[in-house]
């Protein structure tokens, strides 16, 4: 992951005088998955569309693979691939139509995309009007439009939102698999778990500036703290619920004691979330 | 400009207006109907002569002519109302006789008798006129009395050039269909804007450059294809048809102009749709009023659809030529410039 496939340099933008990026400095190396995280308003729409060629900063540059985002869009643009949040297909032509003009735009000549709906499960429904598709296909086929130009770097934003468990975990390995082909994954999301699943990196933005950058691993180190829950049994016959700090010196006598003098019933450890640690280093929720 | 990128987005743009029964229906039923009813209007001219007379003192004779058959005679209390009712199109002529056109007689003198003309009041009106004044003062006297005429033409004079009912609709018809393509530019505009597919497009090394133009070749095709059929149906080529192909595509720039427009200043399909109405129906008063002489003045000229009408008119009509046809065409080209700029400009800003 040495080489860097998004570089970030003071990028910044405002609307009026709200200032929606504030000189954000980040870089994704190439095969990465990182997440932004952060809650509505934070500017992590306004950054995606910067790094897309859909806005223009009002300082500072980003480098797609090495192109600079503004002075070379077309070629970045022929590299990348973006999941919109919202679903914006042509509902009115099928999904094998909708992934062919695509293909064409970005001239692609062999394409198949046949194989590609048959990577997202749309198999058999190819020629399928898609307003006649579930909000879960249409997501489905969303992120295949993504991918049709075999992009370096792709683009998703919440790509997972409001869909059940299965729509959700097809996207999800096909973000793994693609990561696995080579592919920059700049992933933005509101869900800490797919997050913390999915991502080698987190970044979290508030109020226009990345306030936290790291793995979840290490953010969790740096700003959480580790419990153990354990449960007892008291004297009356109910549970009785007890904190241990996992790292003080004092803990293994602490659980040695406990484990002599009163009836253990279960024992948890307990890490903190990337939501937490949101909430601790920017005082907000992540979904408010 | 990438032409690739442009045919693409055509296909699409055509295979969706193909789909959407909507506006594909509303095209469809639109030209059937403009054509069938270019067909159903009279070919012919109305030969009955309708004459509005005034006389302060009218001889009791004249009286008669409100029964001659032929004649729709109607008498009238002032001069001005007379003129003004010719120059609505109501009268093909008027009758305008001296106060005191008995005396003259009476002392052997020849009274003046004038006569006003509505501009498409064919010539046989002048002699017929002249007949039956003869005629009715005959009647009155008993013997021939001579009498001179002035006559003056109220409107342009198309004295001897008079026009059927159906080829004096022809600007108004065609620039109906051409007006249709507003609507539909408009919609397939805002519709890529309201659902996000122009956003999605635009991630694509796609430049908003070739997706105006392809929305404009796509556009203006649809609207000069439907006129081109529209006026080689109806006759509309016969006289310089390169003049007539050239005013067509001048016009469908400008239909396909104010739908970019309409597109810009509007926030989805729905206000597309009513404003647009409101639009179209502005911009057919032009057509409105070549069928109803009188019906509209130079406010009309404010309507930059009036070129058009206007020229279609002129050319298909009155036999215009390309130096007659140049102003209107040069005013059509700069108002479709402005309209695609701003739309563009406006559309940039907005949304892309």
């Amino acid at each position: 992951m040495n080489e860097k496939s998004i570089v970030v340099e003071n990028l910044t933008y405002k609307y009026g005088t709200l200032l929606a990026v504030d000189h954000i400095v980040f870089s994704v190396g190439r095969g990465e998955i990182l997440g932004f995280l952060g809650p509505n308003g934070a500017g992590k729409t306004t950054t995606v569309k910067m790094l897309t060629g859909q806005l223009r900063p009002l300082a500072g540059r980003a480098l797609l693979l090495g192109h600079d985002v503004v002075k070379e869009t077309a070629i970045v643009k022929s590299q990348i691939g973006v999941c919109f949040e919202q679903t914006n297909l042509y509902e009115q032509m099928s999904a094998l139509e909708n992934l062919n003009l695509f293909a064409q735009l970005f001239g692609v000549n062999k394409f198949d995309g046949v194989d590609l709906l048959k990577r997202v499960g749309l198999t058999g429904r190819e020629k399928d009007k898609v307003a006649n598709y579930s909000k879960g296909m249409k997501q489905r086929l969303m992120v295949a439009r993504s991918l049709v130009n075999t992009p370096q770097i792709i683009f998703m934003d919440e790509p997972t939102a409001g869909l059940d468990p299965v729509s959700s975990e097809a996207i999800d390995n096909l973000i793994l698999e693609e990561r696995q082909r080579g592919a920059t994954i700049f992933l933005t999301t509101h869900d800490m778990w797919e997050a913390d699943k999915l991502c080698d990196r987190v970044a979290f933005m508030n109020q226009g500036k990345i306030v936290a950058l790291d793995t979840p691993r290490n953010l969790k180190q740096r700003y959480g703290k580790r419990n153990l829950i354990v449960e007892l049994m008291g004297k009356d016959g109910r549970l009785e619920k007890q904190e241990i700090g996992m790292d003080l010196p004092s803990t293994p006598g602490v659980v040695g004691a406990l484990f002599q003098e009163k009836k253990v019933v279960t024992v948890h450890s307990e890490e903190a979330t990337l939501e937490d640690i949101f909430i601790q280093v920017t005082g907000r929720r992540l979904v408010e | 400009m990438n032409t690739r990128n442009i045919r693409a987005l055509m296909r699409k743009d055509i295979a969706l207006f193909i789909n959407n029964r909507f506006y594909m229906l509303l095209t469809v039923i639109g030209l059937v109907c403009y054509i069938g009813l270019y067909f159903v209007l009279p070919s012919n001219v109305d030969e009955n002569l309708s004459l509005a007379m005034y006389a302060p003192e009218m001889p009791p004779v004249f009286n008669q002519l409100t029964s001659q058959p032929g004649t729709a005679v109607q008498i009238f209390s002032s001069e001005t109302g007379l003129k003004q009712s010719i120059l609505d199109g109501n009268y093909q002529a008027g009758v305008v006789l001296p106060s005191d056109i008995m005396e003259i007689w009476n002392h052997g003198g020849i009274p003046v008798i004038t006569v006003y003309y509505n501009s498409g009041a064919p010539p046989e009106v002048t002699t017929a006129i002249v007949a039956l004044v003869k005629e009715l003062s005959y009647a009155q006297t008993g013997q021939v009395l001579q009498f001179d005429t002035t006559g003056e033409v109220l409107g342009n004079d198309l004295l001897g050039a008079q026009i059927p009912l159906r080829d004096r609709m022809r600007p108004l018809l065609v620039v109906f269909i051409l007006l249709m393509e507003t609507l539909s530019v408009a919609s397939l505009i805002a519709v890529e804007i309201e659902q996000g597919t122009a956003r999605a497009i635009l991630t694509t090394p796609l430049k908003v450059s070739d997706l105006f133009l392809a929305k404009g070749i796509l556009g203006v095709g649809l609207a000069f294809g439907q006129g081109i059929l529209f006026m080689a149906l109806v006759g509309g080529f016969n006289h310089l048809p390169l003049l007539m192909l050239t005013t067509l595509l001048i016009g469908s720039f400008m239909v396909v102009g104010i739908g970019f427009f309409l597109a810009s200043v509007t926030r989805d399909v729905m206000s597309v749709t009513g404003w647009g109405t409101l639009v179209l129906v502005l911009l057919a008063i032009p057509g409105i009023g070549m069928i109803i002489p009188g019906l509209i003045s130079g406010w009309a000229k404010l309507i930059p659809s009036y070129y058009l009408t206007d020229a279609v008119s002129r050319i298909a009509n009155y036999g215009a030529g390309w130096r007659d046809a140049i102003t209107n065409l040069g005013i059509l080209t700069g108002f479709s410039i402005i309209m695609f700029w701003a739309g563009m400009v406006i559309l940039r800003r907005r949304y892309l």
